[in-house]
């Protein structure tokens, strides 16, 4: 079986530069507001460390910036919390599978976790199972992770219900953890609404959106025509192209993106959206940077703790 | 209306049974997964062209149903089967002229009936023969119309003068008007009934004579008579100048409408020229009414209306196929 974390990482290499790289692990670094007192060195400012982590007397000393580490007081847990219903079967934005697209921004966040140190641990299922990997480090147990998740994900599994993974975590796992939720377009209903607000209060919560499919591809040849994963209903290729209905299909989308957003703002969860798998990385960048710059984090005095560097 | 074919109808349906089957088990065509389709069929837009589009793919399905159902009926062959008594045509008709001095007027007058007659003629074959003391055959029968009123005007013509190498070779035995041996000559014309094909061609034989025998004919009218019963020649006989003397049995007349009557022919007495059109009309007619052909069923091919259906559900199906794919 080809290793998808190798997959993973050599993606991550093509669309980004070292520098985005180490840029990425400080924003990752950043995630957790928590500071332990015990001082344990100073090391040079890079991109992406907090301003406030900055030893300014230090630095005005040394000439460059230079950032105060603290000894971690534990290991954080990292939840990646995925759907894999069969809705995750379907064509993202890009025409990829979003199943690729969720393996590789788990993959992402989670080699950026084991790169800390970090634990990584994966919830997933649909609406019928759920399925929990309690938090372990290192790379094996993230490349497990990911072939559970990439062999989970089939069209005709069952559906979606990322209420019922939600619940779970609130329901069963204690501690503070920072869950980053791989998901589709999909529109919370009043308890997964519900669920998410509670999530939020208990946890970090990054949310990465796989933007969906457009449902009216520009006609060309080889358009063929739609399946609905979840309803099994057609939508024929000649009628999705035609410009009234696609007209009628942009307002909606416009209006069904203002509506997400401002439910995420709502939330106060950071929220990104990816389109493709060329598309994780800046998405994951940018998500880390929002999460970091939002609103004051309903942070609890157990997620304490720096691992910046 | 009927089919010809008909078996051609189960066949459609079973190749139309067994498409559909295919059609069914076949591989399911390549469509695109695509995940929260309320997005697009959630909207009004769409359901309205939905609708628009489920309609004209019924109408397209009942416009092929309906063209597959024209074209497989018009390839059974619609046929529309009728009875007809179509008047048999294919009679043999040789005139047989007696030549001698008395008879000129009465023969000219059924030559000109015959060259008008010959204009319309299809299928019927007509000869002559003329006769005086030996009988000589203008021309055998045949059904080049042209060529037959050609001799008939030129017989006319003759017979009207009366006078001429027309009538060449109808002297050469002693006497003269030898009236069963000019009828045993006409009979003779016709081909003998070997012919399988012939075999159905009824034959008259319009004879013109006054009977006025003079000299020692080898056959006697009673044994051409007999001749042409044997054959199946119908005699019709004219008679211009029927001037018996009581009803003997022996008179010429009667002699005449004897040896007529044994044929199943008929016995006419022409009073003048002017009344022998009439008179072979009737000989027409007799020969029409007798020579019916039997009752036959005529099939016609009626393939109009399943055509033409077939035509209009494909031209639909065609606007409705551009309109889909527009």
């Amino acid at each position: 079986m080809p290793s998808l974390l190798r997959r993973v990482k050599s993606k991550m290499f093509i669309f980004a530069h070292r520098r985005t790289l180490t840029l990425l692990d400080g924003e990752y670094g950043s995630v957790f507001k928590g500071r332990s007192l015990d001082f344990d060195e100073l090391r040079a400012y890079v991109p992406g460390d907090e301003v406030r982590d900055i030893d300014w007397k230090a630095t005005a000393r040394h000439g460059s910036p230079l950032v105060k580490r603290y000894v971690a007081v534990r290991r954080h847990s990292v939840l990646l919390l995925v759907d894999t219903g069969r809705t995750m079967a379907a064509k993202a934005l890009s025409g990829e599978s979003k199943k690729d697209i969720a393996v590789q921004a788990a993959g992402v966040l989670g080699y950026l976790a084991c790169r800390h140190g970090d634990d990584v641990g994966l919830l997933h299922g649909n609406e019928t199972t759920t399925r929990y990997l309690p938090p372990r480090s290192g790379e094996e147990q993230l490349e497990r992770l990911l072939q559970e998740l990439d062999a989970s994900v089939a069209l005709d599994g069952p559906a979606s219900s990322l209420a019922e993974q939600l619940d779970y975590v609130l329901r069963y796992l204690n501690g503070r953890l920072l869950v980053v939720a791989v998901a589709d377009e999909f529109m919370p209903d009043a308890r997964t609404e519900g669920l998410m607000r509670r999530l939020r209060a208990r946890h970090e919560v990054l949310w990465l959106t796989v933007r969906d499919a457009n449902l009216t591809p520009v006609k060309e040849k080889g358009v063929t025509n739609s399946k609905d994963v979840g309803t099994g209903q057609g939508i024929p290729a000649p009628l999705a192209a035609s410009s009234k209905i696609q007209a009628a299909y942009e307002a909606a989308m416009v209006e069904r993106g203002e509506h997400r957003s401002s439910l995420f703002r709502r939330l106060g969860i950071a929220e990104e959206q990816t389109s493709g798998s060329a598309d994780v990385l800046p998405a994951v960048f940018a998500l880390l940077e929002k999460h970091r710059s939002g609103a004051p984090t309903a942070r609890g005095t157990a997620g304490g703790g720096n691992r910046a560097g | 209306m009927e089919l010809s074919y008909w078996w051609i109808l189960p066949l459609a349906a079973a190749a139309v049974a067994i498409s559909a089957w295919l059609y069914r088990r076949r591989r399911p065509p390549q469509t695109r997964p695509i995940a929260h389709g309320d997005r697009l069929t959630d909207l009004p837009e769409y359901q309205h062209a939905l609708r628009r589009y489920r309609l004209r793919l019924l109408v397209a399905v009942m416009l092929g149903a309906v063209f597959l159902a024209a074209t497989a009926t018009a390839a059974a062959r619609p046929i529309l089967r009728t009875t007809e008594q179509p008047e048999s045509r294919n009679r043999d008709i040789v005139l047989c002229l007696d030549v001698s001095g008395s008879m000129t007027s009465t023969d000219a007058a059924i030559t000109t009936v015959f060259q008008e007659l010959a204009k319309e003629f299809d299928g019927e074959r007509i000869g002559m023969v003329i006769f005086d003391s030996s009988s000589v055959q203008l021309f055998p029968l045949t059904d080049d119309y042209d060529y037959a009123a050609e001799q008939l005007a030129e017989a006319k013509e003759a017979l009207d003068s009366g006078t001429g190498s027309f009538f060449d070779g109808t002297w050469n035995g002693a006497g003269s008007s030898l009236i069963g041996d000019g009828l045993a000559s006409c009979v003779q014309s016709f081909p003998d009934d070997a012919g399988a094909a012939d075999a159905e061609r009824s034959r008259s034989v319009v004879l013109a004579t006054d009977n006025f025998l003079s000299g020692e004919p080898i056959f006697s009218l009673e044994e051409a008579a007999a001749l042409a019963a044997d054959k199946k020649v119908k005699v019709y006989a004219l008679n211009p100048s029927d001037i018996d003397y009581g009803n003997q049995p022996d008179e010429p007349g009667a002699q005449l409408r004897a040896a007529a009557e044994r044929t199943e022919g008929a016995y006419f007495t022409v009073d003048s020229a002017e009344a022998v059109p009439g008179i072979v009309g009737k000989v027409q007619d007799t020969e029409a009414t007798s020579y019916r052909a039997a009752p036959q069923a005529v099939a016609a091919d009626v393939p109009d209306w399943p055509l033409g259906i077939a035509l209009l559900a494909g031209t639909g199906m065609l606007v409705l196929g551009w309109r889909l794919e527009s």
